[in-house]
């Protein structure tokens, strides 16, 4: 694997890995699958999906991938009625909120349009990567600083993710301080005394 | 020998010849006859049909007529591909003109991407071309580029300006003199055999020992069941621009000259034709 890497293909899968186990916890529809071709080894891009039925009438679909260009994940997305018609790309924009929109709306880089999923090979809805690098950065410079464990994709998700309606559950970010055994946290250390209750 | 820079206006210059006729469903006021244009290798299809669309509209009522997509043998084209590639991919081993079916109802969500206007190709097409120079330069050289600079290279393939084109082009073409080529090489490689659209990977053009990689190196690593084996017989044709380059081919002078205007090696694996 190169070394220069900033954030390289494993990395991308060990805090995916790390995510999906979160989710599996919490069961709110995370999946890892891989696709494998009859004829070729099994390749090494990734996603993730969620499949969430809301209360309302719109169905969103979402997948985090990795883009080996820019060596950053990726979120696609798409839309759809109960029917199984899709929201196009101005019904995608009614969903955004507000404050979202003026950020989104600055350079053609920093915005959602319609792609080919690099897998599926259908029209999905993705934000561009190029930028990511630049917020993501300070990020782990900080985790680095004040000696907390990140998961780089918990924390690029829950920056990403509210603008096209993906919130995430607070508890993935305690689980990432679970991981260092950071013993501040509740959850993570059991207390003999609850021992001795059971 | 052929110097150089003329495979770059070969390239450029590439037409396909293509007979446009109208869906048999679509309702018509009048017969629509079909429709004959010389597709560029290099464009996309929603940039150069503009005069296929007035044709067909002026037999239609305008409340019959929504977005325009094509169709080949039943497949719908990807309007976001290079022309050459859905050529080559699809139609390479039928005899010419190609003959593309054309719709104005019935959009098919599932399989193609909108393109609602001009801007949207141009989106695209300046997305692949950032992409390719973040792998060639981690992005370096498009980002020191103006912004007018980016617009010469958008210009320059809507208008069929070889030369235009080619001055901002030859930027995201160079590389620094103590390397021997990019960093990585854009490229995509096409089966219709399979389900993923396509493959791309890193790949370094010089191997660590200097040496230059070549197509046939390349094949190997992420496609080797394209390749058959050195006794075997010969299953697939490697397709770049309707040629078959040979496999020795050095992959950093494939990337310097035979790119579509994105800078992407866009590669068509097809099965070898039996007659």
């Amino acid at each position: 694997m190169e070394e220069d890497e900033f954030f390289g293909e494993e990395t991308f899968q060990h805090y995916c890995a790390e995510f999906i186990k979160h989710s599996q916890k919490i069961g709110d529809g995370w999946e890892w699958r891989t696709s494998k071709e009859a004829l070729e080894p099994p390749l090494d891009d990734f996603e993730v999906t969620e499949t969430t039925t809301a209360t309302e009438v719109i169905k969103y679909e979402y997948h985090v991938l990795y883009s080996c260009s820019y060596q950053v994940p990726v979120l696609y997305f798409r839309a759809s009625f109960l029917d199984g018609s899709p929201l196009a790309l101005k019904d995608i924009w009614e969903g955004v909120h507000e404050c979202y929109k003026t950020r989104l709306l600055h350079g053609p880089w920093d915005t959602i349009t319609q792609q080919e999923h690099p897998i599926l090979g259908q029209p999905f809805f993705v934000l561009h990567p190029c930028k990511t690098n630049e917020f993501m950065t300070p990020v782990l410079k900080n985790s680095q600083k004040f000696n907390r464990n990140v998961n780089y994709i918990t924390s690029w998700l829950s920056m990403v993710g509210p603008a096209v309606g993906l919130n995430l559950p607070l508890s993935y970010a305690r689980a990432a301080f679970q991981d260092e055994g950071n013993v501040d946290r509740q959850d993570s250390f059991i207390e003999p005394k609850s021992l001795e209750e059971l | 020998m052929t110097d150089d820079k003329d495979v770059l206006r070969d390239v450029w210059f590439g037409r396909i010849p293509t007979c446009f006729t109208l869906y048999q469903d679509e309702i018509t006021e009048r017969e629509a006859e079909p429709y004959y244009l010389l597709l560029p290798r290099v464009s996309y299809l929603t940039l150069v049909t503009d005069k296929v669309k007035k044709h067909f509209q002026k037999v239609m009522r305008q409340e019959d007529i929504s977005e325009i997509w094509f169709e080949y043998e039943g497949t719908p084209l990807k309007w976001h591909y290079p022309i050459g590639l859905l050529f080559d991919l699809l139609a390479s081993s039928s005899a010419l003109p190609w003959n593309i079916t054309v719709h104005f109802k019935s959009f098919p969500e599932k399989d193609l991407l909108h393109c609602p206007s001009k801007d949207v190709i141009e989106a695209h097409f300046m997305s692949c071309v950032k992409e390719a120079d973040a792998l060639k330069h981690k992005s370096q050289v498009i980002n020191e580029m103006q912004k007018k600079d980016h617009k010469q290279l958008w210009m320059g393939l809507q208008n069929d300006r070889f030369d235009q084109f080619w001055a901002i082009n030859r930027k995201l073409m160079e590389y620094p003199a103590e390397e021997n080529g990019f960093r990585y090489i854009p490229f995509r490689i096409y089966q219709t055999t399979t389900e993923r659209p396509f493959i791309q990977k890193l790949f370094r053009p010089v191997a660590t020992d200097g040496q230059l990689h070549t197509l046939g190196d390349l094949l190997k690593e992420v496609c080797p069941s394209a390749v058959a084996p050195e006794d075997g017989e010969k299953k697939n044709q490697v397709m770049i621009h309707g040629i078959e380059p040979m496999l020795e081919t050095p992959l950093q002078w494939l990337s310097e000259h035979l790119s579509y205007p994105d800078n992407f090696l866009h590669i068509s694996i097809i099965p070898q034709p039996t007659d």
